[in-house]
């Protein structure tokens, strides 16, 4: 008993934790977290002081290149586990009405979506997790045929969020309130404001809001109106050639890319379709710092795998000088190059 | 009478302004019109003559503001001006308010009037006083039929889409508050001897609150019965009463209120009954009742519409749920991985299949295949594939002869049915042994080779060869024997994996060298896990573009059931709600 209570502190558990999960021991981990119920922790603050921090730290390492894509992929599958046992232990009765929690299409990050869901269910929701990349197709047709309360939907990067306003329209057609999280809508939720839709900064706030149909069905209206200018459109239908034309120019430019493998070359054509996508998110929510944080992480992403910021400047030089009748997406790619340390010493 | 005629004479009714035909230019001329000028031989016309049959009445007052003069049309319009009355004392106070250059309007007997104000010589004033009141009746109503247009227009808008029923109640009740009623109550036609109700209502101007409830179809008012029984009930007396014994207007004042009924139609009988109230000061006049019924008539197209589409969805879920792929039986020192990604989203149910069933010996028969066709034409035929399979594994274990086996099954069913589909399959047979290994023999159908992921990080293409199962009737089929040591993975994939389009021009195919290179590194990964990577490389590949079905399905050897299962039970499913919590001797 006395091994247990000492335990019974997320905090005093975390590295053990995170030792299970760098060692992708399913059983560790999942020991780790029923220790912390059975000493007491409710499960709640299990999932959000445990599993949480435990997932932002896989990604963390990944940036940091100290974990490969595998290891994190692991890992994920791990923390999911242990949420599955966390849930499966606490087990609450449903009392209020239904929640459908989804991922956006393309959104492959399921695991906050997944603590969202299950703290709901804590909190006596009948929740529906519909899991990784939903199609919008699939999740509307999941509301015409079993109706939800409210629809809690998750993105994680930025970037899709031209796909999350579709989708919340979708289910607004749906006559189905929409309330989203993630860190995709900005870290302070400005994105969602653009899209005019109720925005929740963790688990606990979406608690909240689900449970508060007027402030799910109020919020100010979408704020789209420089959508009429056409760039967002006409970038997205430019995409496949402005990556052929970056990927000529820097074939031109850095010698060492007509030596890159089949696979680095396929990681570098992705990278500069980020580029795009990232803008054209940008000028979708009208807002370059959208673009200049996506820029400034990539640059510390490269330089974690040894891709000098100078190629990342180059790029953007190249975007700007195709774009440069795309008024707003042009001051978006000057501004996100100014923001480059120029003086930053080339990294091998 | 002439077209002369009226040039020379005056209409005489004031109504007319008929120019005089010959002071018409013939064409039109690029300079400026002569001055007016009195045609030779005609009089100068009495002024005071003239005025009189003007439209505006004309009031003439002078310095002290006594009324001097008036034209018929005045007096008409305001009996109780004389000459010599001074019009504040006479009662026409809006009168006396006036000032210059300001135009006003006020009712005045019924009639609603406009008057400007004129500044004379002398300090004298004129009043001209025009009759409004039909071209603001005619403005209001125009305004009031445009509100009703745009209400409605809404309304379509709203209630176009598809809904679930619940909230196509819901959404009917949402959208009467606060247009056509302060609280509005919608009443489904009872199932199974209750009715189901929707209630929206406001207070003080906010937006409107929606609850529902339900009530035995007995104690239904017998105003909504009427309703429900396609009546529009004539009888309004007691409609408030019946409403508020039904408990639908609490805290409101039944005798501020009035009320209206109509029903909703539906397919034959009406789907349901609105019952609409508001304030008795805003009455529910004709016009009221031809919105509500426009209304009540886009409410039930919308219910009927979420009806019909649920009771479709109910069978096309039921007919999807028997065509799903089967998640693999647990098997002892096997770890299951699996992903399905059905090339239209919208339909769960594809052309890739997969799946295993236990044999007596402990092992397991396991497959992963693709049939000719995409939709639900393939799904069906992938169902009538597993159910072959579900009976034939019973009779015949070794995959090589279990596939050929498949294969006349399948030759007589499609020729019976003329349908001319075929697959290509993987089918093997997985044992566990004593030291954690696994050892898979397996049988091709001319379908993709499986890999082996070593625990080395090397990965092998099985050299597995055959033909399509299902087109002739004696088909080679290959056979291959892997031994998985524990901690190693194979995996079955399906070509909407390889063959998937994308990329920066969304028309190149992922293609095996990226499907390997994607896998380099994650022989350490759980079998759930390693599906799931190829999925969403898959998916990543593909953008948002059009793909095929995907399919994928992993065997990791555990280690042999050293490590209990039990952590895996606590997954939570609604089969399972009952299980016991695990782990207390953790």
């Amino acid at each position: 008993m006395t091994a247990t209570t000492t335990e019974a502190d997320p905090t005093a558990v975390y590295p053990l934790y995170l030792d299970a999960l760098a060692d992708a021991d399913e059983y560790g981990a999942v020991e780790v977290a029923v220790g912390l119920l059975e000493g007491g922790v409710p499960a709640e603050r299990v999932l959000l002081d445990l599993v949480a921090p435990a997932q932002a730290e896989v990604g963390e390492r990944w940036a940091r290149n100290e974990w490969s894509v595998a290891q994190e992929h692991a890992a994920t599958h791990i923390s999911e586990r242990v949420v599955a046992a966390v849930a499966g232990y606490a087990n609450p009765r449903p009392t209020r009405g239904r929640i459908v929690v989804a991922c956006m299409d393309g959104e492959w990050h399921a695991l906050p979506a997944r603590l969202v869901a299950e703290v709901l269910r804590l909190r006596g929701w009948q929740v529906v997790f519909l899991g990784a990349s939903v199609p919008a197709a699939h999740l509307v047709s999941y509301l015409h045929r079993y109706d939800a309360d409210a629809v809690a939907l998750a993105c994680a990067l930025p970037v899709r969020l031209p796909h999350a306003h579709r989708m919340i329209e979708a289910c607004r057609r749906s006559d189905v309130p929409v309330v989203v999280g993630g860190r995709g809508f900005g870290p302070d939720g400005r994105w969602a404001r653009a899209l005019g839709v109720p925005w929740a900064p963790d688990a606990p706030a979406a608690a909240d809001l689900v449970a508060d149909e007027r402030a799910l069905r109020a919020g100010p209206p979408a704020r789209l109106d420089h959508l009429a200018d056409d760039e967002y459109a006409s970038l997205v239908k430019r995409r496949g050639e402005l990556i052929d034309s970056a990927l000529a120019d820097l074939r031109a430019r850095v010698p060492a890319v007509s030596g890159y493998t089949p696979a680095q070359l396929d990681s570098t054509i992705s990278d500069l379709g980020y580029i795009v996508d990232f803008l054209a998110a940008a000028l979708y929510v009208d807002d370059g710092t959208l673009f200049t944080e996506f820029t400034d992480w990539l640059v510390a992403i490269l330089a974690s795998r040894g891709v000098p910021p100078a190629a990342v400047a180059l790029t953007l030089d190249h975007y700007g000088q195709r774009l440069h009748d795309f008024p707003r997406a042009a001051g978006f790619l000057a501004t996100a190059r100014g923001a480059l340390d120029p003086a930053a010493p080339p990294q091998r | 009478m002439t077209a002369a005629d009226v040039r020379e004479s005056d209409p005489g009714d004031g109504r007319t302004a008929t120019p005089g035909a010959s002071r018409v230019p013939a064409r039109p001329a690029a300079s400026p019109l002569p001055p007016l000028a009195p045609e030779p031989g005609v009089v100068a016309p009495e002024w005071a003559e003239v005025v009189e049959h003007f439209r505006e009445g004309l009031i003439v007052c002078d310095a002290d503001g006594v009324v001097r003069h008036l034209s018929p049309v005045a007096q008409r319009l305001i009996p109780e001006l004389v000459p010599g009355a001074v019009p504040a004392v006479a009662g026409v106070t809006a009168l006396a308010a006036l000032t210059a250059d300001q135009p006003a309007e006020f009712p005045h007997h019924g009639r609603r009037l406009r008057v400007r104000q004129v500044p004379l010589s002398r300090a004298r004033r004129c009043w001209y006083v025009e009759d409004v009141t039909e071209s603001v009746s005619r403005a209001d109503a125009l305004l009031a039929e445009r509100a009703r247009s745009a209400f409605l227009a809404v309304v379509g808008e709203k209630l176009g889409n598809p809904l679930h029923p619940d909230r196509a109640a819901a959404a009917v009740v949402r959208l009467a508050v606060p247009t056509v009623a302060d609280v509005a109550v919608l009443v489904l036609a009872p199932r199974a001897g209750r009715a189901r109700w929707w209630r929206a209502s406001r207070v003080d101007g906010e937006a409107p609150t929606v609850d529902a409830g339900s009530l035995p179809a007995a104690a239904l008012p017998a105003a909504i019965g009427e309703g429900l029984g396609g009546v529009e009930p004539h009888a309004l007396d007691w409609l408030v009463e019946q409403a508020v014994e039904a408990g639908w207007l609490p805290g409101l004042d039944a005798a501020a209120l009035s009320a209206r009924v109509v029903p909703l139609p539906g397919r034959d009988a009406p789907a349901g009954v609105l019952l609409v109230a508001r304030g008795s000061a805003r009455w529910y006049d004709d016009a009221d009742v031809d919105l509500l019924r426009a209304f009540a008539a886009r409410g039930g197209a919308a219910l009927t519409t979420a009806v019909l589409y649920r009771d479709q969805a109910e069978v096309a879920d039921t007919l999807q749920a028997s065509l799903l792929p089967v998640e693999p039986a647990e098997a002892a020192g096997v770890q299951w991985g699996t992903a399905y990604r059905p090339a239209q989203a919208g339909l769960r149910i594809g052309g890739d299949f997969y799946g295993s069933h236990r044999l007596a010996d402990g092992g397991s028969v396991f497959f992963l295949g693709d049939v000719s066709g995409k939709g639900v034409e393939a799904a069906v035929f992938t169902g009538q594939l597993r159910q072959c399979l579900q009976a034939l594994h019973r009779v015949e274990t070794q995959p090589g002869r279990l596939l050929r086996l498949l294969n006349g099954a399948l030759l007589e069913t499609t020729q019976a049915h003329g349908q001319g589909r075929f697959a290509t399959m993987v089918l093997g047979v997985v044992r566990a042994h004593g030291d954690g290994s696994l050892s898979l023999t397996m049988a091709g159908g001319g379908h993709l080779p499986p890999l082996v992921l070593r625990a080395s990080g090397e990965i092998e293409v099985v050299p597995l060869t055959g033909m399509l199962i299902g087109v002739v009737p004696d088909p080679r089929v290959g056979e291959v024997t892997v031994r998985l040591a524990p901690g190693e993975t194979c995996l079955l994939y399906s070509d909407g994996v390889t063959e998937a389009r994308g990329g920066p021009r969304g028309d190149e195919q992922f293609g095996s060298d990226r499907l390997l290179h994607a896998l380099a590194g994650c022989h350490r990964m759980p079998a759930p896990a390693l599906a799931e990577r190829i999925e969403q490389v898959t998916c990543d590949w593909l953008g948002h573009g059009d793909h095929d079905d995907i399919a994928v399905l992993a065997l990791r050897a555990t280690g042999g059931p050293a490590r209990p299962v039990r952590h895996l039970h606590a997954v939570p499913g609604p089969a399972r709600a009952g299980t016991e919590t695990e782990g207390t001797e953790a």
